[in-house]
């Protein structure tokens, strides 16, 4: 909300800066920001325009002599409205408007220019931009800018949050100075009650089933429309508001002046004086003042003269009744609407206003009349009409003011800290809320306009938010809370840092994505009803989709090496409820190119399946103290896949090599194959470094052979080593293929050889121990494998 | 002959061959007389083999002594000989050669930051919660003090699966279920994703990642919350950060703050965080008896902190995952 500081004087006297006050406010809960500070502004005066000749080479231009009353200076202007013999605002060369534009000497189209003529624009004052500002011939040349405009258009931006609707106003922030400068609070226009001419009565009904409790009307004849006077118009213009003409600027200086929204009808256009509140009726169409129609439901609250809707409640007046340059009657509303009612109304329209916004947030009750005479009296200055009806009104509000006990042991026990007596009765008083001290505290009664003051903690907030937070002195008691501090994601830290230490890079993906590539994986997905766009409209159900994105982006930017990782959730609707989405913690991994590229040590090493096999056994091994098996198994999209299973048969991962016509559907740039890695997490985190009972190391020595079978180039050698093994358990320990190569001589035929290494935990191996498993293997093997025994 | 005499008599012949050697000539035939392929010194290792099991452990260790001594003498000879020779043999290696190129891992930098706050709050007792992303708007909203058609609804867009069911816009549902299954004393941290509904700009995501706090006991109060964050503060942005408390509103909390720390190269605050006292209406709503028990609550988002800490202008380059970006960190 922009706020203007000599608006503000209006209501509180301070010498406070822009930037003085935007400070002192943000530390009392308003976070404000300075708009326009003039005094901050140097090398900006007020100058007089001595002549204005068309640019000799631009149509548009004028080549202009200012003078600042010492020096004359050239200036090329473009705006149509400058001339000869007005005072305006003259940036010279070195000054720094706001917004960091610099004024420097400039050529414009051949012709030098040494400074600025200013809009209003220019100067941060208003949106205003078809012309130079012009200013009251009164003033003196060659003054300090701030002198001229600053009374006027020194203003701050408040921002006022959503519990504080008792600050949408001037006098509202001004209610905040009073009573942190210990000033008093000046009350510029008396509500006077005005009495009325004659004995019209202006009938109001309520709609019983509430929507709005308190609504006084009156009418207004012999008003005569025209341009508001220059005060009026100078502080409308002061917070960047456009003067329209006497009556509807009444209506928004009020708003401003005290924050009670008010709407001003043309009497003329009403079927008969005559206010019905109630609600509208489902698919009736609404033309409002902002020139859109709009369709109402049944949870909207109007306005009617009887016949037509001429108002929605709270949120916005009607086309067809508003007031134009031809009113010279008016009918005035002046109503309280409740905050649900406005709120929802608005938000069903999308069409939030000044009005609504004041409204939803709560209006101050007892300002109802305040407003109603405060226009009549501002109307009948501005306009010169005079009061017609007998004000009525109707209203069911409880007049009584809240009352609430401030306890002095809660106070203290809730801040920690112990704030005197008379500063929290100081505090009270300056927020009008009267108090009175008792044995255990202060009894408070809340004024109506803070509506927002419910409980003793709001008391409390109230009392440290203008003690300062500042003031409250830090504790560091907190030691002697201390416990066991647990946090079950530790494990895939600890898996996440040794996947980067291996060269992986961890990514975070969106887990909005669009519907149409989410459905491709298979798994009914769960979708956002008000997407912000169409590409992110369903959550992800699983982390491959945003891997694979990933690769993609990085491939296409010239590094096709990827090792890539995420953790996150993904989600699986299996029914309509709640309870039927599956939000599980997934853990996937990718790699694609090479690991190491060749160079002068070696060949490249490639990104491939058996690098994740490998992976996966030594992360399950170290950090699970798991010992796994790969069983292979069929995937939807996945050309080989295997199951990682543990001793148990558990299925605790999966690798797969991801099929090249899925990558091509999904258009992933790539140009090796693709695998991917899941780890499950439950398993992982319930089994991390559990269970580690040593073992003696055994000391006695190993005893290596290496066999060499010739085999079916067919045969799986993963099958041949797993024969090999269950011969003997107890002292062949190791088994593994280190050599293949196919046979020279036969076709179908490959040679292979096999390291094994034998070991007894118990004593050292004798030479016939070992040579009879040999002598077993090479009988089993052969039989079973169609092998043949090569000589060494 | 005794395995023992034949390992004396070859090492004595070896030393004495060795010291009466004068070329490198002379070197290479001791070289294949004793460690050659059919050396000496293999030869004794072949008979090694062909041993009983049970007086392998003794030879062994005697074997692997006299092969260690033979060695080292060689090679010290070698070098007397040769100078050159022992930086390599035939073909020199040249070590300027680069060092294996090894794939730049990294850790995300959310996930370095998340780490390095939660490891601050559990070092002063915080535990680590975590909650669903997708919950009902009760816990996300009702329970929390945020009623239906309440302006203060406004301040977080949100994202709705049905009318009823949310992406959550904060963590601070998992601080509704954790005290919905837990009685006080809490002391915990939540962490994780949530959502806004808003444009997709530099400046702000449709998701970000949140810390938040919970402290409820019979005691914890504002000053003592202004101890933490400002325990957390200096540990998180260094020692005499300047930072400052103002006050803010937030349903949850009453009263409410934020923090701000002082940015020198800006010259401006930077808001980092938001905090509070929890209200009483949040505890009732969970059943706590709120006239006993009181605590604070505090919620920050850790691109905003990466941002700050990393100096990074774009929170979008957060979510493309450019290996130019990640490897960085």
């Amino acid at each position: 909300m922009k706020v203007s500081l000599s608006w503000l004087k209006r209501f509180v006297d301070f010498e406070y800066s822009p930037s003085e006050l935007a400070d002192k406010l943000t530390m009392r809960g308003f976070e404000s920001e300075v708009v326009a500070d003039f005094s901050a502004l140097e090398h900006i005066v007020v100058g007089e325009v001595k002549s204005a000749k068309k640019h000799p080479d631009a149509d548009k231009l004028k080549v202009c002599t200012v003078t600042d009353g010492n020096e004359t200076y050239n200036v090329v202007c473009g705006a149509p409205n400058v001339d000869k013999g007005q005072k305006i605002v003259f940036a010279k060369v070195g000054a720094v408007l706001p917004g960091d534009f610099k004024i420097g000497k400039a050529k414009i189209r051949g012709a030098e220019s040494f400074g600025m003529i200013c809009s209003e624009r220019e100067l941060g004052i208003s949106e205003e931009h078809d012309g130079i500002m012009v200013l009251d011939s009164s003033c003196t040349v060659g003054a300090k800018i701030d002198t001229v405009l600053g009374e006027t258009y020194d203003a701050i931006d408040v921002e006022v949050t959503p519990d504080k609707a008792f600050a949408l106003s001037h006098r509202g922030i001004a209610r905040e100075i009073a009573a942190m400068s210990g000033s008093k609070l000046k009350n510029p226009i008396e509500a006077l009650k005005a009495t009325s001419q004659s004995n019209d009565v202006v009938k109001v009904i309520l709609d019983k089933k509430g929507g709005c409790t308190r609504y006084i009307a009156g009418t207004m004849k012999n008003l005569t429309v025209g341009p508001s006077p220059k005060w009026l118009a100078d502080y409308l213009k002061s917070v960047g508001q456009k003067s329209i003409n006497n009556l509807v600027d009444i209506s928004n200086f009020m708003l401003l002046e005290i924050g009670h929204p008010t709407h001003i009808f043309d009497l003329k256009k009403l079927s008969k004086p005559m206010i019905e509140v109630k609600w509208a009726k489902k698919g009736e169409k609404f033309d409002a003042l902002d020139e859109e129609s709009y369709k109402l439901d049944t949870d909207h609250l109007i306005i009617t003269d009887s016949v037509n809707t001429i108002a929605l409640a709270g949120i916005i007046g009607g086309k067809d009744s508003a007031v134009s340059d031809t009113t010279t009657e008016v009918l005035i509303e002046s109503a309280y609407f409740d905050p649900v009612v406005v709120r929802k109304g608005s938000k069903k329209l999308n069409l939030l206003s000044e009005a609504s916004r004041r409204f939803e947030r709560g209006a101050d009750p007892e300002a109802v009349l305040e407003a109603f005479y405060m226009i009549v009296g501002l109307m009948s200055e501005v306009a010169g009409g005079t009061l017609e009806s007998l004000v009525t009104g109707e209203s069911t509000i409880d007049p009584t003011l809240h009352k609430i006990s401030l306890s002095e042991d809660k106070l203290l026990k809730y801040t920690g800290q112990d704030i005197n007596h008379k500063s929290v009765s100081s505090i009270l008083d300056g927020l009008h809320i009267r108090n009175k001290k008792s044995k255990t505290g202060w009894e408070c009664v809340i004024p109506s306009f803070r509506h927002d003051v419910k409980h003793e903690t709001d008391l409390i907030e109230e009392v440290l938010r203008c003690y300062g937070y500042e003031n409250i002195k830090s504790s560091y008691s907190f030691s002697s809370q201390m416990q066991y501090a647990n946090d079950a994601e530790q494990p895939l830290f600890e898996l996440k840092q040794h996947l980067s230490s291996l060269g992986f890079n961890q990514s975070y993906n969106n887990s909005l994505q669009d519907i149409e590539e989410v459905k491709v994986f298979g798994i009914n997905p769960v979708s956002v009803m008000n997407p912000s766009s169409e590409k992110m409209n369903t959550l992800r159900t699983t982390l491959h989709r945003g891997l694979f994105e990933n690769l993609d982006f990085n491939f296409k930017n010239g590094s096709a090496n990827t090792l890539i990782y995420e953790h996150g959730t993904v989600f699986e609707k299996k029914g309509d409820s709640l309870k039927d989405i599956d939000q599980v913690s997934n853990f996937s991994c990718l790699v694609h190119g090479n690991f190491y590229e060749k160079n002068v040590h070696f060949n490249a090493l490639e990104n491939n399946f058996f690098l994740l096999k490998g992976m996966a056994t030594n992360i399950f091994e170290t950090l699970t103290k798991t010992k796994v098996k790969f069983v292979e198994d069929k995937h939807s999209y996945c050309d080989i896949f295997y199951r990682i299973v543990d001793g148990k048969k558990n299925t605790v991962g999966s690798i797969g090599v991801v099929a090249d016509s899925f990558l091509n559907k999904l258009d992933i740039a790539h140009k090796t194959n693709v695998c991917v890695m899941d780890i499950n997490t439950s398993f992982f985190v319930e089994h991390f470094n559990h269970n580690v009972k040593v073992k003696d190391v055994v000391l006695y020595p190993v005893v290596n052979r290496d066999l060499n079978f010739k085999l079916d180039s067919g045969t799986n050698l993963g099958e041949v080593c797993a024969a090999m093994k269950s011969i003997n358990q107890s002292i062949l320990q190791h088994v593994s293929p280190v050599d293949i190569y196919e046979s020279k001589e036969e076709d179908n035929k490959k040679n292979v050889l096999f390291k094994l290494s034998f070991q007894s935990v118990k004593k050292t191996l004798e030479d016939n121990e070992v040579n009879a498993v040999i002598a077993e293997i090479i009988k089993v093997v052969t039989k079973k494998f169609n092998a043949k025994l090569r000589d060494n | 002959m005794s395995l023992d005499n034949t390992i004396k008599e070859i090492k004595t012949s070896f030393h004495s061959d060795l010291s009466n050697c004068k070329t490198t000539t002379d070197l290479e035939n001791i070289r294949i007389t004793y460690l050659g392929r059919k050396g000496k010194l293999t030869v004794l290792f072949d008979d090694f083999t062909k041993l009983p099991g049970s007086e392998k452990p003794k030879y062994g260790k005697a074997l692997n002594i006299l092969k260690t001594d033979l060695n080292n003498a060689f090679n010290k000879k070698l070098n007397q000989l040769n100078p050159d020779s022992g930086k390599s043999n035939d073909n020199s290696e040249d070590f300027s050669l680069p060092g294996y190129t090894l794939p730049k891992g990294s850790l995300h930098p959310l996930e370095q930051i998340t780490s390095e706050i939660k490891s601050i709050f559990q070092s002063i007792g915080f535990s680590v919660a975590y909650g669903p992303e997708i919950d009902d708007d009760y816990h996300n909203f009702e329970a929390l003090n945020v009623p239906k058609h309440h302006p203060a609804r406004d301040m977080q867009d949100t994202f709705f699966i049905d009318p009823n069911t949310v992406l959550r816009t904060h963590t601070s549902n998992v601080q509704i279920h954790l005290m919905e299954n837990q009685d006080p004393p809490i002391r915990h941290i939540c962490c994780g994703r949530v959502f806004r509904n808003e444009a997709v700009s530099y400046k702000s995501f449709c998701l970000f990642n949140q810390v938040e706090g919970l402290v409820i006991n019979e005691s914890s109060s504002f000053a003592e919350m202004k101890g933490t964050l400002e325990y957390f503060v200096q540990e998180m942005f260094g020692k005499g950060t300047k930072m400052r408390f103002r006050p803010s509103y937030f349903p949850f909390t009453e009263p409410s703050a934020e923090v701000d720390i002082w940015n020198d190269k800006l010259n401006q605050w930077m808001e980092i965080l938001g905090c509070g006292m929890v209200n009483p209406n949040v505890l009732a709503n969970v059943e706590y008896d709120n006239t006993k028990y009181q605590g604070f609550a505090f919620g920050m988002g850790i691109e905003r902190i990466a941002m700050i800490k990393y100096g990074i202008k774009d929170i979008r380059l957060f979510y493309q995952n450019d290996k130019r970006f990640l490897e960085q960190f």
